[in-house]
């Protein structure tokens, strides 16, 4: 079952990066969420136990892990939030560039770089005639 | 323990109102910014309970010890929560006096006071996830602050690399769970010794990746640059000065305490990692010609030196770690705030914070150069580091200072005499703990022994 588990967050968590990777907004949105899943799953598979449910008083002594599904469905609702969050960002930052992809964002930030390192040149080469 | 449970429920509760209301009214962000003082001044009496060597703390909701969540506010939690705090309040009230444009600015640094203070405080591993992931949702929203099209920019790429890191830290506690059976802290740290080492090598591995992104350590550092120069001043000093003491944080409570072993067996590489991280950001920060741009490079070498000290370990040098982490959040706080600002004496501040990034008597960044070369003192080859990141240091900060005050190319309106007055008390306060710096040096000795006496 753990080998189960691992071969399950492994594909997954692949998948996730590849698709993190992308430069379609969405698919990164979409490998980020599937990082969390593989997330999930290894918190699940961090207390595999079989046993009854255990609810006080307790019964018998061998009961499942109460603690990792706890843990699970935290994580699960932190990357919901999170989740939400990202898709709301994407929207924004498409509405403000016009694209869905992260080269133009990227483009973007490039030119505010290029402008400002002409401008220094330019006051650089200024300083320098003045100078002779 | 009063003062613990107002430490979190104060900023948290006060948060929520905060976050309905408008923010952009001055009376709201005046509300925040007597929150956040309110918590500071819960931590500090806090502080005053547990230091020099004691701790405070319980289970929440009275459930039995093993069962609840445990808080435990100890010397070393406390000066990182108190340092956050202050870095919080100084960036909020440098926004509130310039006119908040936002109307979920004030709630949302509230509510990322609560985390903060949470994960400096807790004394569980799922929890810790938990207050991090609760601070990092706020930082990444701070982030958008301002929504033009460069702040969203630099949100998307911030929020993506650290919901990956967190993710990677997700992993490692499911790890340390299946490993130890516990997330106690201190109960995972009293067995973590009996683990196969292999395990706990990949397991500490995923928590330095985690750590080393908020931090912006070299390899990881790739996200900073973007998004400190990106973001609006007040956000990036929050940002460096608060935020990124979980990193620091994390790696000693992780390392230190959690996974000793592992740290030790690391030591090589993490001095290498943390020199390539000071030679890079110097370098690249002495080829900057705009403030921001430099103390967002200045804060990827600058960490080195804390990743450096760690990887040196032992008392001196978990001692020379923790007190470099304090006097560079107080500096990065100190000089982002100053980014936009034109003045009479905005300059004289920048100076200030410019010698202790520097590491020049008599501001406080000599005293924190002055222990880690006590660390590093029987290692001729980081002495040498020291001294030429020391001296790129001096470089980068002078060559910006003369561009943006001699020359005046810092363009802009002039400031208003409060906002000029704030900087000024933070620089003073900077100046304060060069001029007197025992109390943070025994401060920073108090919360290295936590790490010593938890490794025996």
């Amino acid at each position: 079952m753990k080998l189960a588990f691992a071969l399950a967050a492994a594909t997954i968590f692949g998948t996730g990066a590849y698709l993190l990777l992308h430069r379609d907004l969405v698919r990164v949105v979409l490998g980020v969420v599937l990082i969390s899943q593989a997330a999930v799953l290894t918190l699940i598979a961090s207390g595999l136990t079989r046993g009854v449910a255990p609810i006080y008083p307790l019964t018998e002594r061998s009961m499942s892990d109460p603690l990792s599904q706890g843990m699970a469905l935290t994580a699960i609702v932190i990357g919901l939030a999170v989740t939400a969050f990202l898709l709301v960002l994407v929207l924004k930052v498409v509405g403000a560039f016009e694209s869905r992809e992260i080269d133009e964002v990227a483009e973007d930030e490039a030119e505010h770089d290029a402008a400002l390192e002409r401008r220094h040149a330019l006051e650089h080469e200024e300083e320098e005639a003045a100078a002779r | 323990m009063t003062a613990l449970t107002l430490a979190l429920v104060i900023p948290w509760a006060a948060g929520i109102v905060l976050a309905l209301l408008d923010g952009r009214r001055a009376l709201v962000g005046w509300l925040a910014v007597a929150v956040l003082v309110a918590n500071l001044t819960a931590l500090v009496v806090l502080a005053v309970e547990v230091l020099p060597d004691g701790s405070v703390g319980g289970t929440t909701g009275n459930w039995p010890a093993g069962v609840g969540i445990t808080l435990r506010a100890d010397a070393l939690g406390i000066v990182f929560a108190v340092l956050s705090s202050l870095a919080l309040v100084a960036a909020t009230a440098h926004e509130v006096l310039e006119g908040v444009r936002d109307r979920v600015f004030p709630g949302l640094v509230v509510l990322l006071a609560a985390g903060l203070s949470g994960v400096f405080v807790t004394g569980d591993v799922f929890d810790f996830y938990v207050f991090f992931e609760l601070s990092m949702a706020a930082a990444y929203i701070l982030a958008t602050y301002g929504g033009t099209r460069r702040e969203l920019g630099a949100a998307l790429v911030f929020t993506t690399v650290n919901l990956l890191g967190t993710f990677l830290f997700l992993l490692s506690v499911a790890g340390l769970y299946h490993v130890t059976g516990t997330l106690n802290m201190a109960g995972a740290a009293a067995r973590v010794a009996d683990v196969d080492p292999n395990a706990a090598i990949l397991i500490a591995v995923g928590f330095f990746a985690a750590f080393s992104v908020k931090l912006g350590l070299f390899p990881f550092h790739f996200w900073l640059p973007t998004v400190y120069t990106g973001a609006r001043p007040a956000v990036a000093a929050i940002l460096s000065g608060g935020v990124a003491n979980i990193g620091a944080y994390g790696l000693l409570r992780f390392g230190g305490e959690l996974l000793p072993d592992e740290l030790a067996l690391a030591s090589t590489a993490l001095i290498v990692i943390g020199s390539a991280s000071i030679i890079y950001g110097g370098v690249l920060a002495v080829s900057r010609r705009t403030s921001s741009e430099m103390l967002a490079y200045s804060a990827v070498g600058q960490v080195g030196y804390v990743l450096v000290a760690i990887g040196i370990g032992g008392p001196v040098g978990f001692a020379a770690a923790i007190l470099y982490s304090v006097i560079n959040s107080l500096n990065k706080t100190l000089l982002f705030l100053t980014v936009e600002m034109r003045g009479a004496i905005v300059g004289a501040v920048f100076a200030l914070g410019a010698l202790s990034v520097a590491g020049v008597p008599p501001a406080g960044g000599f005293v924190g150069k002055l222990e880690l070369f006590r660390a590093a003192i029987g290692d001729p080859a980081v002495l040498a580091l020291f001294l030429l990141g020391s001296a790129l240091s001096f470089v980068y900060v002078f060559q910006i200072y003369q561009f943006d005050f001699w020359r005046g190319e810092r363009t802009g309106s002039l400031s208003r005499r409060p906002q000029q007055a704030l900087v000024a008390v933070v620089a003073l306060v900077v100046l304060a703990t060069g001029l007197w710096p025992e109390p943070l040096l025994a401060l920073s000795h108090d919360a290295a022994a936590v790490l010593a006496r938890a490794a025996g």
